[in-house]
């Protein structure tokens, strides 16, 4: 009686299983549209080659002006001073809001500088 | 948080490896202690110190990948491939391709039927929309907007002036810290054309037109801008409920009385023109009123939120602009928003001390020289300055059908306007 009621169950699961199976083979596929934009290619820009050591450098910090933030990158320069006295640490803010161009200030960190630190946030 | 940003962004200006420390946020406005207390603790992301960091980015070798040139293109493919309706609809959901709500399948019989409410043809480029000024923008054509347009729900008609919405490159999802709404208005003869809704309920969900170009112009943000990717190109804090329709609607031309011009003839085109009209800002409110008194006098206190970096909105029912032409004598638009920049006012004192904007943007600004501001900074505290900085940054709407003597005042702004006639 078990053995009868075992070959039942298996005969019933095998036959949802073909009928399932037919059921998602009859299912439509369909083509779609791509709704995505077209992306512009990337051009790869090699980043600025690094200085091999801090001492006798002169390393500016750039504040890029948002309301209240100024505190922490003269805070970043007394600490980097002092953990590296022998490098030079210059905060500057950059001029306008954050959305302007300071190309006086990336003249002035080419010509007298050796690095740049930019502080982005709020 | 803003790791994601940071890493999508810099791989997009084609540095992928930029050297990044981060601290904890914000950091606006810290006392000293707190801003040390940072610098020499951790980088909330790589667990390494924050100062240690800095310094190795500034020192350790590039390696070659760092130094490398040429371009990685990205190809978008014009199908997806072919899949049960149920596979698409999880596809398009879990690729954040909707708004989370359920879209239309973009079959192409449906896209093909959408191309018939235009004349121009489906390759034929249609702008480029990018999810703020610094990030990258894509391109789209016309079969690429009909795409969108029919996962919106809309249809054929409709397409023309989402066409115009996406020919002015503007994102209805636009990033920044502070989660921007949009708005759309629509003006001219396609308003009763698309049997529009500018009356009885002019903003709320019973019109078909108004609800789904209004959607649509979502769904092409995010597609065709990839704007509206929270973490990566969107990053409004509190998110803003507004951008599911993005405020649609059209201005109720019919009810303006004479002298009271709609928007876009305001803004020089022809009164039988079809035109759409954006609008950026971040909400609106209703303060209280008083029907005993006259409502122009009203309207200064109405504006006392509005920051004075924004422009002001008012949508006003149209009950409410019959009034201030008849009883009130305003003969124009013009005339009502000039009134409401003279007598719009704010103390220098409280303008430069209360508006996070001001200090933020008017302040750099006008220490560079820029006039009103570089004189208003010269002011004495207790001057009064006008609130609006011009009058050509107040707006009025008139929309409403009547049924009360109602009006909402918003920081809404106009970002641009485009020919529909143009995409019929």
């Amino acid at each position: 009686m078990k053995k009868r009621m075992s070959l039942r169950l298996v005969l019933g699961f095998a036959a949802a299983a073909v009928l399932a199976g037919a059921g998602r083979a009859q299912e439509p596929k369909f083509t779609v549209h791509n709704p995505l934009g077209q992306p512009p290619a990337i051009a790869r820009v090699p980043m600025a080659p690094r200085i091999d050591s801090l001492e006798g450098k002169t390393i500016y910090i750039v504040d890029i002006g948002f309301t209240d933030t100024h505190q922490f990158f003269t805070e970043m320069r007394d600490l980097l001073g002092a953990k590296y006295p022998e490098t030079e640490w210059v905060v500057r803010t950059k001029i306008g809001t954050y959305f302007d161009d300071d190309p006086a200030l990336w003249a002035e960190i080419k010509e007298k500088g050796h690095g740049m630190i930019m502080g982005i946030g709020h | 948080m803003f790791e994601e940003l940071v890493k999508t962004y810099t791989f997009k200006k084609g540095m992928p490896n930029q050297r990044f420390t981060f601290v904890p946020h914000p950091i606006t406005g810290l006392p000293a202690a707190t801003c040390r207390r940072f610098l020499q603790g951790n980088d909330p992301v790589t667990g390494k110190p924050v100062l240690d960091e800095i310094v190795a980015a500034l020192t350790l070798p590039l390696s070659a990948e760092d130094s490398k040139k040429g371009f990685i293109e990205r190809p978008t493919p014009r199908m997806v491939p072919p899949d049960t309706e149920e596979n698409l609809h999880r596809l398009f959901l879990e690729n954040q391709w909707t708004d989370g709500l359920p879209i239309v399948l973009p079959t192409e019989a449906r896209v093909a039927e959408m191309l018939k409410g235009t004349s121009h043809a489906p390759d034929e480029p249609v702008g480029k929309m990018q999810p703020s000024s610094p990030h990258e923008a894509w391109n789209y054509d016309v079969e690429r907007v009909a795409v969108n347009a029919v996962m919106a729900g809309a249809r054929p008609e409709h397409l023309p002036v989402i066409l115009a919405l996406a020919s002015t490159g503007v994102p209805s999802l636009y990033t920044s810290t502070t989660s921007f709404a949009r708005m759309v208005v629509v003006n001219g003869p396609i308003r009763n054309e698309l049997r529009m809704n500018a009356g009885i309920g002019a903003l709320g969900p019973f019109n078909q037109a108004n609800s789904v170009i209004g959607r649509a112009w979502t769904l092409m943000s995010i597609n065709l801008s990839a704007s509206g990717k929270a973490g990566e190109t969107y990053m409004g804090s509190q998110g803003n409920n507004y951008n599911y329709n993005n405020l649609c609607m059209p201005e109720n031309e019919e009810e303006l009385p004479e002298g009271w011009k709609p928007f876009h003839v305001q803004l020089g085109y022809k009164p039988g023109e079809s035109v759409v009209s954006t609008f950026n800002g971040w909400g609106f409110i209703h303060p209280d009123q008083s029907f005993g008194k006259p409502f122009h006098t009203q309207i200064p206190f109405w504006l006392k939120f509005v920051s004075p970096f924004s422009p002001a909105m008012l949508l006003l029912d149209p009950t409410i602009i019959h009034q201030l032409k008849e009883r009130e004598g305003f003969d124009s638009k013009e005339q009502l928003i000039e009134w409401i920049h003279k007598n719009t006012k704010v103390s220098v004192g409280d303008w430069l001390d209360n508006f996070y904007s001001v200090q933020n943007f008017v302040h750099p600004v006008g220490r560079r020289g820029v006039e009103p501001f570089a004189s208003w900074l010269k002011l004495p505290r207790e001057e009064m300055i006008p609130q609006i900085a011009s009058p050509d940054n107040i707006h009025i709407l008139s929309v409403g059908g009547g049924t009360n003597l109602f009006w909402q005042a918003g920081d809404f702004g106009h970002v641009s306007s485009a020919s529909v006639d143009k995409w019929r």
